[in-house]
């Protein structure tokens, strides 16, 4: 008898006290999580946000939003079920993916038994609520996308006034958000229709025709299967959501300034702007210096920015559900935006501490807020702003449905040495930092990148159009040269 | 002995027919009693005004969440009372719950289990959000061309209803395993009929006062009257 026999015979009374008991085999013998086992992987992984109790009361609980799921209260928000109970798949799909926009983590990291085993774990937590035989929805026959029912879902979505939450474009800013509340009586912010990738349960057609069909449990979002004109107009209006906004942010590396021989207009809606190609970054709340911003408003800023030889413009878009100005006694303060840079653009690696600068190299500030326009602002650290005399840059910034246009206009070259002076195919270190004044973002409460780099793109000469034929011209009478001289030799 | 009890049921019918004779809109017809409740509360009513920021044609520019409504005599409104414990005639009442310029309407009501008929008589979207633990809580959107849904409210329980749309819309639905309930109207009164005879506790539940309970004993064909105050 060696170690095998030992291990084999305890196994061999768990099957069959598992027989005896009537224990029918579920779905996959795969996903049977053990709920034993599955504890101590919650212990280490999960109880930091969820609480030991898994009643989301984790010691991490109070930074996060949105707030980490109570599992005692068996309520879920993805779910492919026509009632309360999701199905295993359901759950093991979150644990596996994670869920966008949150702090909850794909837990990849775990092997597939050891994710089944903290699902088993996790479902103990409900006890009975979780007892009803999941119920899977039956969504209605899916219509591909096209023009046609797009509009059809466009319609839908005014008629059942999706914008009531969502907004009239779809940005998160209807007028009912600020009194939306979730399950527990946390304020709950309602989905981005443009940001698919920051969706929760994902952002396939499926996805999202699902969490149409039945609504996100715990939350203000109700279940529209029954309240559409007819059962299709799901798909109309998944179609038309898809249609909303790109399936990736597509982040951009390096933001391309696009050479420009005539004006370059300072309306934020002009056409000019549209046609340039948006250098989507990405924000992350301010965490380093107090007091901290753990979940910043603001996530992303397109940029686009064009120059010619007397000045270089900057359009940035962003979304901001909100539009408000500085109203201290409210909590409320003003919306705003600061592009960073280096105060003299040198050759080679060194660059001032991407937050604001400190004591040793400052930085350049051109800020624009909301109420008060564009401003220059020399910084020695987020605490240590001193406004630049003399601002030569001016802004124009439109507000529409929950997003920010904003054109700022700067002269290219500098008259001293606290501003940089922007100069053709060099590349100059660039970063930027949001304030969402609604959402009580002011001072180092704030939204900012590391440095990104920007370069003004070479500019476009005539020389392109004349060059290249005068080759080809010398080209072909050298040719003819040497066929003449070949022929006379002949 | 036997003829004692035989004088006490004779002498009970003839003053039961009596009494039907004299007032037979209110002795039951099987022979039960009436309560009428009066749910009084001394303190100040706790109405929180509000601004509203949409739907202002149909919903006004301001309204009420009407915590504690108190009316004349300190008459208590939309206070739930039931009779516990009481067994009849399975009488279902229904309950009809209106959207209606952006409340529900009643406020406050009671039912016996089954079918709940939801009504949009708005012409915008509602969302019908209620928070129960015994029945399942149903989050149904109902657009302005959804005039009227049916749900099911099986379980006793009291269940809250609320709209995401309108933060402000709070309605209670009281499901009762019984058909012997009345909500006060705004004097704080309410009339619960046919009660079969016995001695009951009388209980009285507010959505901000919670419950409260008083003996009260049913005599057939008669009207036993109940007073009961509420505290915070």
């Amino acid at each position: 008898m060696g170690r095998g026999a030992l291990i084999a015979r305890p196994l061999a009374v768990v099957a069959a006290v598992a027989l005896a008991l009537g224990a029918a085999p579920s779905r996959a013998a795969a996903q049977a999580g053990d709920a034993t086992a599955g504890k101590a992987v919650y212990e280490r992984r999960c109880a930091g946000c969820h609480g030991e109790k898994g009643d989301g009361k984790g010691p991490a609980a109070d930074l996060l939003v949105p707030k980490p799921r109570d599992f005692t209260m068996g309520l879920y928000k993805i779910r492919t079920t026509a009632n309360k109970v999701p199905t295993d798949q359901d759950l093991f799909r979150i644990i596996t993916d994670g869920m966008p926009g949150t702090s909850m983590p794909a837990w990849a990291v775990l092997t597939e038994r050891e994710r089944w085993n903290v699902l088993a774990y996790i479902k103990t937590f409900a006890g009975e609520k979780l007892k009803e035989a999941p119920k899977k929805v039956e969504l209605p026959k899916d219509v591909p996308s096209s023009e046609a029912s797009i509009k059809r879902g466009k319609e839908m979505f005014e008629a059942i006034e999706c914008h009531k939450c969502h907004g009239t474009d779809g940005r998160g800013d209807g007028p009912s958000r600020a009194e939306l509340k979730d399950e527990w009586g946390n304020p709950i912010a309602p989905a981005n229709l443009t940001k698919r990738w920051t969706f929760r349960g994902g952002a396939s057609r499926t996805e999202v025709a699902t969490r149409l069909a039945n609504g996100v449990l715990g939350t203000p979002m109700p279940a529209f299967l029954d309240s559409v004109e007819k059962p299709e107009d799901i798909w109309h209006l998944t179609n038309f959501i898809q249609s909303l906004g790109p399936d990736s942010p597509h982040y951009a590396t390096l933001v391309t300034v696009t050479a420009v021989t005539g004006a370059i207009p300072d309306d934020p809606n002009a056409e000019f702007w549209k046609k340039l190609t948006p250098n989507n970054i990405p924000l992350m709340g301010q965490v380093i210096v107090d007091p901290r911003n753990f979940n910043p408003a603001i996530d992303l800023v397109a940029v686009r920015a064009a120059y010619n030889d007397q000045a270089i413009v900057f359009h940035l878009t962003w979304d901001d559900p909100t539009q408000s100005a500085d109203e201290p006694a409210k909590k409320l303060f003003a919306d705003a935006i600061a592009l960073q840079f280096p105060p003299q653009i040198t050759a080679g690696p060194e660059r001032p501490y991407f937050l604001m600068g400190d004591g040793s190299d400052a930085v350049y500030l051109l800020r624009w807020e909301n109420g008060k326009g564009v401003s220059e602002a020399s910084a020695n650290g987020p605490g240590k702003i001193a406004a630049i005399a003399g601002g030569e840059a001016r802004g124009n910034a439109v507000f529409t449905n929950g997003q920010y246009r904003l054109v700022i206009t700067r002269p290219l070259v500098s008259k001293d040495a606290t501003r940089p002076t922007f100069t053709p195919a060099v590349f100059v270190p660039v970063a930027f930092q949001a304030w969402d004044g609604g959402a009580g973002e002011t001072g180092t409460r704030m939204s900012v990148t590391s440095w990104y780099y920007l370069r003004l793109e070479e500019p476009q000469s005539n020389r392109r159009f004349v060059i290249p034929p005068v080759v080809a011209i010398l080209t072909l009478a050298a040719m003819l040269v040497v066929v003449r001289i070949a022929k006379g030799r002949a | 002995m036997r003829r004692a009890l035989t004088a006490v049921v004779a002498v009970a019918l003839v003053a039961g027919v009596v009494f039907v004779a004299h007032r037979p809109d209110q002795a039951g017809a099987q022979g039960g009693g009436t309560i009428e409740a009066a749910v009084t509360f001394a303190g100040a009513p706790v109405i929180e005004k509000l601004k509203v920021n949409k739907d202002t044609e149909k919903c006004g520019t301001e309204t009420a969440i009407e915590k504690v409504v108190v009316g004349p005599n300190k008459g208590l409104a939309y206070a739930v009372v039931s009779v516990a414990g009481a067994k009849g005639a399975a009488t279902a009442k229904k309950a009809t719950i209106d959207q209606h310029g952006c409340k529900f309407v009643p406020h406050v009501q009671a039912m016996t289990p089954g079918e709940v008929e939801i009504k949009n008589s708005d012409d915008i979207l509602h969302n019908i959000h209620t928070y129960s633990t015994a029945n399942a809580s149903i989050n149904k959107a109902q657009p302005k061309f959804k005039k009227v849904m049916t749900e099911k409210f099986e379980k006793p329980e009291i269940i809250k209803v609320t709209c995401d749309v309108h933060s402000w819309m709070l309605g209670w639905v009281a499901v009762m395993p019984h058909p012997f309930f009345g909500v006060t109207d705004a004097n704080g009164a309410t009339r619960i009929e046919n009660v079969p005879p016995g001695k009951y506790s009388v209980e009285v539940w507010h959505e901000t006062l919670g419950k409260q309970t008083k003996e009260v004993e049913v005599k057939a064909g008669q009207t036993a009257k109940v007073a009961i105050e509420m505290k915070k």
